[in-house]
């Protein structure tokens, strides 16, 4: 039973599609009355049946060589494009994880879109979401990859201008799309680039390659620059990261699935591309490089968010961040890891806030204010959230942190330092965002403020007993070091940037020595942060500029140059038909005389070889000679 | 005498026919300047039919025709003149412009 759902694994994401085809019954335009709901029901039942499937396939596929499956999808002439699928542990127990966060995403949602009428496009985009992600899971072709990529690619932009009608949501979905569009053009290069080199595109075929290629080392090192482009835009690393920011205008249940899962599969696609990275030692320096910048600069700026969404989508960028530097520094283990329980954690975080946004309106966190009594529950998940992201034992992202951290201890030691101050920004970031909102006294916003009902609590309960059980999760799986190899020294310094940063950020935020809000000392560097590096107008100036001048240039060259030349051919017909119809005089005589000038030219052209030949009289020719003699000293005279 | 001499002499007159008829304000001098073209043809007739064809004279015999015809085609051009004058009061050549762009 087990092993054959083990060999079915590629029908979960059929499930999700049959899921978003259903949907479209409960449009508003086509079931006119009885409602959507039913949309969001068979949606939660076709991932619930998506999530007892890989569940069961997870356990079929432990300690078990990883069963393989590849589907001819097309032949041409020399190309022969195959869909490998690979159930192993790894990418059943990715499945696992991608069905369970959207499951508690679409029951969160149930209560979180009570108020709305779009279920129907709402559900069945989250299912193509689940579809996207899982078939991406399972599958083993870079090619392929790049597919489901683009796919939820336009996903995004579907999701994130859900709310169409408010125009931040019409630019952000713009921006969100066009942003991560690049870098799977980018990727797309890499991809194709690719091809030639190694002769495949299966992910384990290309590690095979790796382990003997002798390539170029500047090819592959464009080649590696194009590929991580890809991941750079999907996980919103700098400088592909606004769209990010931007998309938080979108339906707080896709945030959560958005924040957790899907800028985890560009992390994905990088991970399994770490041996072809490693070839160039450009490409690792190129990626430690991004996630270090990524990292800091995320955790910095969610420093100065007021907008509670926009605080944790800065976090997502710097945890991805992380992801990155741990693929530079080829700890591919790590980086799993750290998606996993980042995936947990940021779940949890995402669907406290969204707890806390539901009923009291506002998204500013300086607006809100002692909730921590009268909203226990969604305050309890948050700090269960906070524990699990930053390096704090023993939940899940601590052992991450600490299995990056001592293994890049020996040989980048500035790379485990930047680990620990963000790590300690992250924890300040976090529970400045706690303090603000569950601390201090309420506010007008804040003031009535009940907790809210089961369908948004239970999801939420669930992840917090998860992430609390994660590090059990991690033992049985055998993921933990063992006492004698954890590396002590690296542990006390994880916990205690984690502590000294949520205890600093407790001090200043709840107690009351410093006013609120504070300001920072430098108001430029405050608002440096809190505008995000001004990243918009860094685009706007540049790239959204250059391209604006040459679309400009080019529509103007087409529009009256190239336009014009055709234009000008008719006008100067037009023209001539009118100016040389004067020639139609009227005057009888003048039509005699062009008669005449016609025969005359007619003559002297059919007799012209004989004019020419003819040979006058010297006597004539000599007169001729005097008189132009006669007339030349005139004339000088 | 030489043929080429009423050759030329025709031309002359063919010329200053030409001439008249083109420049000619008065509908009637057109006319008139058209029967010296056709006489300068006439005498060309006669020239060949004299020095090139003295036994059959066909020249001659197509002399008189182009003399009846002008006769005729002087008639009719000055009904048409005259035609054109009760309409419009004038015979000035460069009043019948009506026909033009």
């Amino acid at each position: 039973m087990a092993s054959l759902l083990l060999q079915t694994i590629w029908l979960v994401p059929i499930y999700s599609l049959i899921g978003a085809t259903l949907s479209v019954i409960w449009f508003p335009s086509i079931t006119r009355r009885t409602g959507p709901r039913p949309a969001g029901y068979v949606n939660a039942l076709m991932t619930f049946i998506s999530f007892v499937h890989a569940l069961i396939a997870l356990q079929a596929a432990w300690n078990q060589p990883a069963y393989e499956l590849s589907i001819t999808w097309l032949q041409v002439a020399d190309l022969n494009l195959t869909l490998p699928i690979v159930a192993s542990a790894l990418t059943v127990g990715a499945v696992v994880l991608i069905t369970g966060m959207n499951l508690l995403a679409q029951v969160f949602a149930i209560g979180y879109m009570e108020m709305d009428w779009g279920w129907a496009r709402f559900y069945s985009l989250l299912a193509l979401f689940e579809a996207g992600m899982t078939a991406l899971a399972i599958c083993d072709s870079l090619f392929f990859s790049y597919i489901i990529l683009e796919v939820l690619t336009l996903g995004t932009y579907l999701l994130v201008g859900f709310w169409f009608n408010q125009s931040l949501v019409v630019t952000g979905a713009r921006d969100a799309f066009l942003t991560k569009r690049v870098g799977d053009l980018f990727l797309l290069m890499g991809v194709i680039a690719l091809l030639p080199l190694a002769g495949t595109w299966n992910f384990t075929e290309l590690a095979e390659w790796a382990k003997t290629a002798e390539v170029n080392p500047l090819v592959i090192t464009l080649v590696g620059l194009g590929l991580i482009a890809g991941p750079m835009g999907k996980c919103a690393q700098f400088p592909l990261h606004l769209w990010l920011d931007e998309a938080m205008e979108g339906p707080v249940p896709s945030t959560i699935l958005r924040n957790t899962v899907v800028v985890a599969t560009g992390a994905w696609v990088l991970v399994k591309l770490e041996p072809v990275l490693a070839l160039s030692p450009i490409v690792l320096s190129a990626t430690i490089f991004i996630g270090a910048l990524t990292a800091i600069g995320g955790s910095l700026i969610a420093l100065a968010q007021i907008d509670i969404k926009r605080t944790l989508s800065y976090l997502v960028s710097a945890y991805m961040g992380i992801v990155f530097v741990a693929v530079g520094t080829q700890q591919v283990d790590a980086a799993l890891l750290l998606v996993l329980t980042h995936a947990v954690s940021m779940g949890l975080l995402v669907m406290s806030t969204g707890a806390i946004v539901w009923n009291s309106v506002t998204q500013d966190v300086t607006q809100l204010g002692g909730l921590w009594s009268r909203r226990p529950i969604s305050g309890l998940a948050f700090v269960v959230g906070t524990l699990g992201l930053v390096a704090f034992p023993p939940l899940g992202g601590f052992w991450a942190m600490l299995d990056l951290a001592s293994s890049i201890w020996s040989t980048r030691p500035w790379l485990a330092g930047l680990l620990l101050v963000v790590n300690g920004l992250t924890a300040f970031g976090l529970v400045r965002v706690f303090s603000l909102v569950f601390g201090g006294k309420p506010q007008q916003m804040s003031e009535r403020s009940p907790e809210v009902h089961w369908p948004m609590i239970m999801p939420m309960m669930i992840l917090l007993g998860f992430t609390l059980h994660l590090p059990l999760v991690l033992q049985a799986f055998s993921l933990l070091p063992s006492w004698v190899q954890l590396n002590k020294d690296m542990a006390l310094l994880l916990i205690w940037s984690s502590i000294l940063g949520g205890s600093l950020s407790a001090v200043l935020y709840l107690g009351k020595a410093v006013p609120k809000p504070i300001k920072f000392p430098w108001k430029g560097l405050q608002d440096l942060v809190a505008y995000d590096f001004y990243t918009p107008k860094l685009y706007r100036s540049s790239i959204v500029f250059g391209v604006d001048l040459i679309s400009r240039l080019t529509s103007w060259v087409d529009k009256y140059l190239v336009d014009g030349m055709v234009n000008l051919f008719g006008f100067v017909t037009l023209l001539s038909g009118q100016g040389l119809k004067y020639s139609t005089s009227g005057q009888s005589q003048f039509y005699m005389l062009t008669i005449l000038v016609g025969l005359a030219f007619l003559g002297i052209w059919l007799c012209f070889p004989l004019i020419a030949q003819l040979s006058l009289d010297p006597a004539i020719s000599s007169l001729l000679t005097s008189i132009s003699a006669l007339w030349s000293s005139r004339t000088a005279g | 005498m030489q043929l080429q001499y009423f050759l030329i002499l025709a031309a002359a007159l063919f010329c200053i026919g030409i001439f008249g008829l083109i420049t000619s304000r008065n509908a009637v001098r057109v006319l008139m300047s058209v029967e010296l073209m056709l006489n300068a043809v006439n005498l060309n007739l006669m020239a060949f039919s004299n020095y090139m064809d003295g036994q059959s004279i066909k020249g001659q015999v197509f002399t008189v025709f182009v003399i009846s015809i002008a006769a005729a085609e002087a008639a009719v051009g000055l009904a048409i003149v005259l035609a054109i004058y009760r309409n419009r009061d004038t015979v000035d050549m460069e009043q019948f412009n009506l026909l033009k762009w």
